[in-house]
């Protein structure tokens, strides 16, 4: 099975993040890059199913050289090789560009199953699985806390509000995946050394076959016109427990969505 | 060489740092009060390979060197967990093994240092020897076609979570200067007895006095060459002062991490505390030793690494007195810039002091150190 993993690299959501002021884009030099959180559970999932089920894990990434580090490190968790896109043209793409451009690399890699984190730390659109699988018109199976193959078809849990819906869908597919679905693996430090052998393949728009009028800022069907700080965190709600604290602790979370 | 570690050092930096935090300060601290051992932590890190990094290919460790395993201890210290027995078990015990060891002793004991599953504790101090390690009277009596061995050790760390101890003795006719003969006794051997010493230390690890009485060993015990001399001890020590100066650099990297983030929220003032320079210099000048200090250590690991022993040795002790003093400074100083919560169990700052200050006793005293720098780096004369 050919398992496309999409990887992003993001700000460190330890480190303060912040947009750029001359053109509203993420100032993505101010902070450390780490491998998206949600990223992380999609690269796992694609290694434990290759481990079931053989095949080959190709790492898929979008963005500037720094990213390489990302790139490793997900070759040091096990997938085998990687492509990354790279190029100026593709900076302040906006989700139906980078979709666009994901669509065309794929293309070329071929894939039996694409899987991403359901959503990014810094954008948080939480749009790319839909619009790529739009693109490649294959079915997306989208939030999966589990997921199964079998021969040709693909069985997921998606989470919802009330619990979770089963999903069937024939391959290829596009899955994203949230963090209920597995406890992603640290890099051993075999992985480590093995991941300087792993092939890694440089592109740039014009390798990969991307129009460049499409992507990046220039290229964006939307674009950031402000931004402003995040207003400052609101008092907590005290619950003084007068034997009914249970029940108010429980309306609280349950009015949240938490249970 | 290079000042700038490779690629692959700071993946296994990053990584390491990551499982660190998994951890933290809460779960070493919990253990330890709780009298308990970080089994979950050796054994996670242990199955990721962290803890066999030095261990040689062919015996199923990592391949890499000293430097990697340093890097692996110190990531786990600055995380505030500082696991003592990696200090001794692969830097120390895999090490003279891999060195000296027959190919039946590697056969045996490497496969299982490179996966953690086993804990070798090491011996050498004694009571009335101290930093003399000429004076250990430890003694190997032959017997037959083994060994039989007596004598009495202290302060040795991880007996009661170790499956054997490393033990440097000296053959019942070697006189005068010491040629040691090192012996694996295994802790459940016949005539093995230890009992612990209580410590002023928050540590899962603890020390022990280890009696040998007349302790009957096959003849495969011996590590090495009978009388085999200092060079094949040396083997083992050097890493063990490579191994404390990335403790020590690690710790003084978690004390400066908490006292940086308390100085720059506290405000008693009109600005933080951070900007009074009473407390901003000594914070810095803290920072500038302990990234001396590393970078000694590194350069130690190296020459380590690339086979030059005696270069290695006058590299390791230099680096790790730096480490350990450092390591003291940042602890005082974090202590100072968090006031009163300097010494609160919530803030975890004051219960470094006691592992710090240990750096500059164990395993060689700063005092040891000033002596083998004045006599090998500068020629002086020797006092005792
Ligand atoms: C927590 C802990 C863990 C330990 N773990 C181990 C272990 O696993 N295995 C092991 O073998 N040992 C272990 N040790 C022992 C440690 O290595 C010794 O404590 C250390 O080497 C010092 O020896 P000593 O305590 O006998 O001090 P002494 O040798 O009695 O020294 C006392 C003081 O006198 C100074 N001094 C001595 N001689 C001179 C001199 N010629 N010139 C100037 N000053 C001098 C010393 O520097 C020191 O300050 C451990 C110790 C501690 C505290």
């Amino acid at each position: 099975m050919n398992i496309v993993v999409c990887v992003k690299q993001v700000p460190d959501t330890e480190s303060p993040r912040k947009l750029k002021s001359d053109d509203n884009t993420l100032d993505r030099a101010a902070a450390d890059g780490v491998i998206n959180e949600l990223d992380e559970y999609a690269i796992e999932e694609a290694l434990l199913l290759k481990e079931a089920h053989g095949g080959e894990v190709t790492v898929l990434t979008m963005g500037p050289d720094k990213a390489t580090d990302s790139i490793r490190k997900a070759l040091a968790m096990g997938a085998d090789k990687a492509v990354h896109l790279v190029d100026d043209a593709l900076a302040g793409s906006d989700a139906l560009g980078t979709s666009y451009a994901i669509q065309q690399v794929l293309g070329r890699t071929g894939f039996d199953l694409v899987i991403l984190g359901a959503e990014s730390t810094d954008a948080r659109t939480g749009m790319l699985a839909a619009m790529l699988a739009e693109r490649l018109g294959v079915p997306q199976l989208s939030l999966a806390n589990k997921v199964e193959i079998d021969g040709s078809s693909i069985t997921v849990q998606r989470i919802t509000d009330y619990g979770y819906d089963k999903v069937e869908a024939s391959l290829p597919a596009v899955v994203s995946v949230v963090e209920k679905i597995n406890e992603p693996r640290y890099p051993s430090f075999k992985g480590i050394m093995a991941a300087k052998k792993k092939p890694v393949e440089k592109l740039g728009v014009a390798d990969a076959g991307i129009d460049a009028d499409k992507v990046g800022l220039a290229g964006a069907a939307t674009e950031v016109v402000d931004f402003a700080d995040a207003p400052p965190r609101e008092k907590g709600q005290i619950v003084t427990d007068e034997g009914d604290g249970g029940a108010k602790i429980a309306e609280f979370l349950a009015s949240k969505k938490f249970v | 060489m290079s000042f700038i570690e490779s690629e692959e050092r700071r993946a296994l930096r990053a990584a390491v740092a990551e499982l660190g935090a998994k951890y933290g300060p809460s779960y070493y601290v919990a253990k330890a009060k709780a009298g308990e051992k970080t089994d979950e932590l050796w054994n996670e890190a242990a199955a990721l390979g962290y803890l066999g990094v030095n261990v040689p290919e062919e015996y199923g460790g990592g391949g890499g060197g000293i430097g990697d395993l340093a890097a692996v201890c110190e990531e786990l210290a600055a995380a505030g967990c500082p696991l003592l027995l990696m200090v001794v078990s692969p830097a120390i015990c895999a090490t003279i093994i891999a060195r000296s060891g027959t190919e039946g002793q590697k056969k045996h004991w490497l496969p299982r240092f490179a996966d953690g599953s086993v804990k070798m504790a090491f011996a050498i101090t004694e009571p009335d020897a101290g930093s003399n390690a000429h004076c250990i009277t430890t003694q190997a009596r032959r017997d037959g076609d083994g060994w039989v061995l007596s004598g009495q050790k202290t302060f040795i760390s991880g007996v009661d979570e170790a499956d054997a101890v490393l033990f440097v003795s000296r053959t019942e006719d070697q006189k005068g200067n010491l040629r040691p003969s090192l012996f694996i006794v295994p802790t459940d051997a016949p005539g093995f007895t230890w009992t612990p010493i209580e410590m002023e230390i928050v540590s899962p690890e603890k020390q022990f006095i280890c009696h040998l009485d007349e302790v009957r060993l096959p003849y495969e015990a011996l590590v090495g060459e009978e009388d085999g001399g200092l060079l094949q001890l040396f083997a083992g020590l050097n890493p063990e002062r490579i191994m404390a100066t990335a403790m020590g650099a690690g710790i003084g990297r978690l004390a400066l991490d908490k006292a940086v983030s308390y100085a720059r929220e506290r405000q008693v003032f009109k600005v933080p505390i951070g900007a009074h320079q009473g407390l901003a210099h000594p914070l810095a000048a803290a920072k500038v030793e302990l990234e001396l200090a590393r970078l000694m250590g590194q350069k130690a690991a190296w020459l380590y690494d690339s086979g030059d022993d005696m270069g290695a040795g006058e590299a390791a002790n230099m680096a790790k007195y730096a480490a350990a003093e450092a390591a003291v400074h940042c602890v005082d100083q974090a202590i100072q810039t968090h006031g009163g919560n300097g010494l609160t169990t919530e803030y975890g700052v004051g219960m470094l002091a006691g592992v710090v200050r240990l750096m500059r006793i164990a395993p060689v005293s700063r005092e040891m150190i000033l002596n083998f720098v004045a006599q090998h780096s500068l020629g002086l004369p020797k006092s005792y």
